[in-house]
């Protein structure tokens, strides 16, 4: 509360240091993960999404573990791999890894031992395959930015297409992402932040700088089940939602937010959950909130855990039901007095 | 999603003609072929010329010409008949077909007239012309073995083609056959005494007597519509239903006989009139081809009827009425498949394509979109599914949301569209780089204030209508080839096995002696060795092309095609010697990204990476990768490929692009006169001949698919729609103002280029993602190519990737926020998201 003041010291210094550099973004770098084009998800108009590594949650249902960890990792994906076609077994990655971190395991699958694995990707350079994947590459601002504005035209026949930087959390890279954000926006883009708010406000409120949308995740009311299903509580998430909400009444901030939350069965699929989110939401009501969307639980990525090597908790958990998410959304309504835009999203069992 | 497309909205007559057609062989009637014959021993009906170009029929060739001679009924010959000059006889022989012999039937509820068609005619040679002929085209050395040794040996294929062309029957509308013999009946008048008496004289005279054949088939359907009619009236033998059923269907019988009364030789007035002289005009082109439905296209057909529309709609005609009209026309249309309604799905395959362009730019640069455009939609959203005639619908950068809208709303009730969608503004560039590249053939007919009125041919094919044949399937050129003889310095890779004969043969060096690639220290050596094979392979396929076009032209004039294509009665000339306006024949590039990502892997494997030798790569190919499956993981999964939006590898294309473009345009046919076009267009020979060709440095096995016209290679597309059709627009040239054609954008290809994209059906889920559908389309508009099929991913295609998953590596499936390879997502995942396709959940 009370973010009527100035723009904080750490907001600003993060955009001097940002323009400092100007004109040398080659120095900034970060950890991306995958980019996605033409991603018609991740915000208004056709889109080009980031994926930046790292993120402070570790949410239970995470559909994209891959990038929770803040370092390069490896993964195999044994359909890619040669080895069963040839006649000496292939064994590229085995060779080529310095630090002896990966075997071949007793079904001729390759695993990593990931206390040895630095993630220094030679294994993925010598894979004839592709088996070996890198998840994680460092690129400079300015790289990653050109290769984003590739789409530039496409994001200008649509309406408020442009660029989304998600993740992981994309704050956790602030420097790198207000860059890119600043660079393409230079260019015409629409810019969108995918935040899960779990954030210092200063790095948020930088980021909030170079962003035209602002799609918050709000996953869990309750601090405490906020922690057990993500591994952290939500104080943080819901005073940054408030601050947000704030400074978008300010002439500081003009951007939209679309709202997110993640419908899990057996954590966030309460009725009281909607609920009370929704109360918070009522309660904060951040001008030009344009959407909330309830994103219905898939079971799409459990081959992910697999080949990270981990045990998914949710392999065994079935689809929501159409009538429970549209209840959930009306549930949503009710809380939110009809003023805000509830959709779900996503597939369901029937 | 909807299920599978079902017709809907159509009026029990349409339904009724639908469903009728749709008996096929079961039907009372059909358009099957009829064989025709001047009685004498050495005649020839079977033009095989016309199936050089469809390799999975070589074998049948002598099949075929054998039994339509044998089929073919004689008739009797006029007097003078052996002292008239060949194009006269055609002309003559094709009248007497159409007018006396072929049976004339009126069907039930038609509002059209004019229903038999597939013919198969005399070519009516005389013996010493008909033993010229034979030793031309079945001499050891002749056209079809040369056709059938240029196929085996993986060069592609090459032959003078029926059809794709837009005859000109705006100007037939307009000024009635009446207008069209006024034209010729002047040329004929001007020629000197001695060209009158000659070549000239004896080609004028002939259309003159085609001109006569629409007359002649016309009023005898008149007289048949009155004759029905009046038994209608006397003994309530119409199509049944009772005498008030008989009254409605004589009164239609008689306005139907007024129609074709007036557009025997007058100019069609309304709406009706102009569909049933386009109709009547459009079926003898066929039939003067011996060919069904070839690509005979109608060119912007809701441009030059909308007059006629209009004073239709003045005069109280329905927009139900219309619909009707067209119902009725479309289901002739269809009847082309009738020419071998014995074989297969009733003679239906995809083969024809009877086009016709909607909407696209003005003069002005507005857009042109009118009622009928819509209402032509309307009638494809109710007929199909349905294959002809074929819809293509011109897009540019200001179509107008209605537009778009429809289109959207189309594309997703069919899953996916059911027409092809062009870009002008590239391809107008195209249109426009023709003008520029070949300017004394051209520039007079292509210009700035007329290039709009491009239309397309075939499938999508770009051309002028009404004067401009530049036979757009008449060689397909397997551009891998040049690759393949790069790397062997001229000869095949592999020996041949003739798989009638069981013989096999070594390969002998067949194109230029570029050198041991083994022993290249330089990526530039192989570039400037392929350059070299490029230039042979071009020079081959015109070489090959030759042979059956100095064949056609001398002995299969079309007369009647000639009276609707402009440049013909001007020049006294048939157009299967040249006689359009514009008269080039086009080399459609086939595997054009096989040979680019082979080149890149090339570069990078033994080049760039050192990752093998020149030799290794060699053995390999040879071997067709068995034994070296690492060097074929790295050739497919590590070396560049195009179609990434890369730019380094989209330059490799832009390099073949350049250097093939400027090889073809170097040459001209040597009987004709026609110069020789770029485009890409692959049909299904990208399918064909990856069994022809061997494996390929790009990763290709012997038997995989080839890559598909301009499309990036099967899976390469990693990076998505935008990017893959960055790469298509990329290589075509761009956009910049150095070197541009129209506006900002050059395009090598005036023919233009297919370009298929496969889409998940959640992109046209609800309101929202439609909207971002026609972002993407105006997205194409401003980036992408000159066409676009789109194809919706579809619960085959997932089963497919299931049971080959190497080949779907890069398959994603999408649900918000989230997407995954298909391949790696687990079999009982695969099944749900198969399922949940299947059921329209997504």
């Amino acid at each position: 509360m009370g973010s009527s003041r100035p723009a904080p010291l750490a907001g600003r210094a993060l955009l001097a240091g940002a323009a400092a550099l100007d004109g040398d973004a080659a120095a900034i770098t970060g950890l991306v993960l995958q980019i996605q084009r033409m991603s018609t998800e991740d915000g208004p108009g056709l889109r080009s999404s980031a994926f930046l590594k790292g993120c402070p949650l570790s949410c239970a249902w995470c559909h994209n573990p891959e990038s929770i960890e803040t370092r390069p990792q490896v993964q195999w994906l044994g359909l890619r791999c040669i080895a069963g076609r040839t006649a000496d077994g292939c064994g590229a990655c085995l060779r080529s890894c310095p630090r002896g971190a990966l075997s071949r395991g007793a079904q001729g699958n390759i695993e990593v031992e990931r206390a040895s694995c630095v993630g220094c990707g030679t294994c993925a350079e010598a894979c004839p395959g592709g088996a070996m994947e890198l998840l994680g590459t460092r690129m400079e601002a300015g790289q990653l930015a050109d290769e984003l504005l590739k789409d530039l035209s496409w994001w200008k026949a649509s309406e408020r297409g442009g660029i989304t930087l998600t993740g992981g959390e994309a704050s956790l890279q602030a420097v790198f992402a207000l860059e890119v954000f600043r660079l393409c926006r230079k260019a015409g883009a629409h810019t969108a932040l995918d935040t899960c708010g779990l954030a210092k406000w200063e790095t948020l409120e930088g980021l909030y700088s170079q962003v035209d949308l602002v799609l918050y995740d709000l996953k869990e009311a309750d601090s405490g089940r906020h922690r057990v299903f993500t591994g952290a509580g939500n104080e943080l998430v819901l005073a940054n939602f408030e601050r947000t909400a704030a400074l978008m009444r300010s002439a500081a901030m003009p951007a939209s937010m679309w709202i997110r939350t993640p419908i899990i069965p057996g954590a966030t699929d309460s009725e009281e959950n909607l609920l009370a989110l929704g109360e918070l939401i009522a309660r904060a009501d951040p001008p030009r909130l344009e959407r909330w969307e309830l994103c219905a639980f898939n079971k799409l990525c459990a081959g992910k855990y697999r080949s990270l090597g981990r045990k998914w908790d949710y392999e065994e958990a079935s689809l929501m039901r159409r009538e429970d998410l549209e209840r959930l959304a009306g549930s949503a309504r009710r809380a939110t007095g009809g003023k805000v835009e509830v959709s779900w999203t996503g597939s369901c069992r029937d | 999603m909807a299920s599978l497309k079902q017709p809907h909205g159509l009026s029990p007559r349409v339904q009724k003609l639908r469903s009728w057609y749709f008996e096929g062989a079961d039907r009372s009637w059909n358009n099957e072929y009829s064989s025709w014959s001047t009685g004498t021993s050495w005649d020839i009906q079977f033009n095989e010329l016309t199936y050089y170009i469809v390799p999975e029929v070589y074998t049948l060739l002598g099949a075929m010409r054998s039994s339509f001679r044998m089929a073919a009924r004689p008739i009797a010959l006029r007097q003078d008949f052996w002292s008239l000059s060949l194009p006269e006889r055609r002309a003559w022989f094709l009248k007497e077909v159409m007018t006396r012999h072929l049976p004339r039937d009126l069907l039930p509820g038609d509002l059209l007239a004019g229903s038999r068609f597939n013919i198969q005619t005399s070519l009516c040679l005389n013996e010493a012309e008909a033993r010229e002929y034979d030793s031309l085209v079945l001499g050891k050395k002749g056209a079809r073995a040369a056709a059938i040794e240029f196929h085996n040996h993986g060069y592609g294929n090459a032959g003078a083609t029926s059809g794709h062309l837009i005859p000109g029957y705006a100007e037939l509308l307009a000024s009635g056959w009446k207008g069209i013999a006024a034209k010729i009946e002047a040329a004929l008048a001007s020629l000197p005494q001695a060209e009158a008496a000659g070549a000239r004289g004896a080609q004028l005279r002939a259309m003159l007597i085609a001109t006569q054949m629409p007359r002649e088939l016309s009023l005898a359907y008149a007289a048949d519509c009155e004759a029905l009619a009046a038994s209608c009236a006397a003994d309530g033998a119409g199509d049944g239903g009772g005498r008030g059923a008989d009254d409605a269907r004589r009164a239609e019988l008689l306005v139907m006989a007024a129609a074709l009364r007036q557009v025997a030789w007058e100019p069609a007035r309304d709406f009706r009139e102009a569909l049933q002289a386009l109709w009547l005009g459009h079926m003898l082109v066929m039939a003067d081809e011996n060919y069904p439905g070839p690509g005979v296209s109608f060119g912007r057909i809701d441009q030059y009827l909308l007059p006629y529309w209009e004073r239709s709609k003045a005069e109280g005609m329905s927009m139900q009425e219309a619909k009707e009209l067209l119902g009725c026309f479309w289901f002739h249309c269809n009847t082309a498949y009738d020419a071998q309604i014995r074989t297969g799905n009733n003679g239906i395959t995809a083969g024809f394509g009877q086009l016709f362009n909607l909407s696209g730019l003005g003069a002005e640069g507005q857009d042109m979109s009118n009622e009928l455009s819509y209402l032509f939609l309307e009638v494809i959203d109710g007929m199909s599914p349905i294959l002809e005639p074929k819809p293509n619908v011109r897009l540019h950068r200001g179509s107008p949301e209605k537009l778009l809208d429809k289109v959207v709303s189309m594309v997703e009730s069919s899953q996916g569209a059911p027409f092809l969608l062009n870009f002008d503004e590239r391809s107008m560039a195209g249109m426009m780089r023709e003008a520029r590249e070949a300017p004394a053939e051209a520039s007079l007919h292509i210009r700035k204030d007329n290039v709009h009125d491009y239309a397309s041919v075939g499938c999508l094919e770009n051309t002028m209508a009404g004067n401009d044949r530049s036979g757009t399937v008449d060689c397909n050129q397997n551009l891998l080839k040049a690759v393949e003889l790069a790397l062997t310095g001229g000869e095949d890779l592999l020996p041949f096995t003739d798989a009638m004969t069981g013989r096999t043969t070594a390969p002998r060096r067949a194109g230029p002696a570029t050198g041991d690639a083994r022993s290249f220290a330089s990526w530039e050596e192989f570039w400037a060795a392929y350059r070299e094979q490029t230039r042979y392979i071009v020079g081959r396929i015109v070489e090959l092309y030759e042979v059956s076009e100095s064949i056609r032209a001398r002995f299969f004039p079309t007369p009647y095609l000639s009276c609707l294509v402009k440049g013909c009665a001007e020049q006294g000339r048939d157009i299967t010697s040249g006689g359009a306006e514009l008269s080039f024949v086009t080399i459609e590039a086939v595997t054009f990204a096989t040979a680019v990502d082979s080149l890149l892997a090339v570069r990078h494997l033994v080049f760039d990476r050192k990752d093998c030798t020149m030799v290794e790569l060699i053995e390999a190919l040879k071997a067709n990768w068995k034994g070296h499956e690492a060097l074929r993981a790295k050739a497919h999964n590590k070396a560049p490929k195009y179609g990434r939006d890369d730019p380094q590898a989209d330059a490799m294309g832009a390099a073949v692009m350049e250097l093939w473009c400027a090889e073809t345009w170097k040459h001209r046919t040597a009987s004709t006169g026609r110069r020789f076009r770029p485009g890409m267009l692959s049909w299904n020979y990208w399918a064909g001949d990856g069994f022809v060709m061997a494996a390929s440095p790009d990763g290709r096995e012997r038997g995989q698919f080839l890559s598909n016209a301009i499309c990036p290679s099967n899976g390469a597309d990693i990076n998505g729609p935008t990017s893959n059709a960055n790469s298509v627009g990329a290589v075509l040239g761009g956009r910049g103002s150095e070197g541009a054609d129209w506006g900002d954008y050059r395009n090598s290809l005036p023919n233009g280029a297919s370009h298929t994209i496969t889409f998940n059906p959640s992109i046209l889920r609800d309101g929202e993602h439609r909207e971002k559908f026609k972002a993407f389309l105006r997205g194409y508009a401003e980036k992408g190519g000159t066409a676009l099929q789109i194809n919706m991913l579809d619960p085959e295609m997932l089963k497919d990737a299931q049971a080959r998953p190497q080949e779907y590596r890069h398959l994603l499936v999408r649900v918000t926020g989230y997407n995954a390879y298909f391949t790696s997502i687990g079999r009982e995942l695969q099944d749900e998201v198969i399922a949940r396709l299947s059921h329209g959940k997504f």
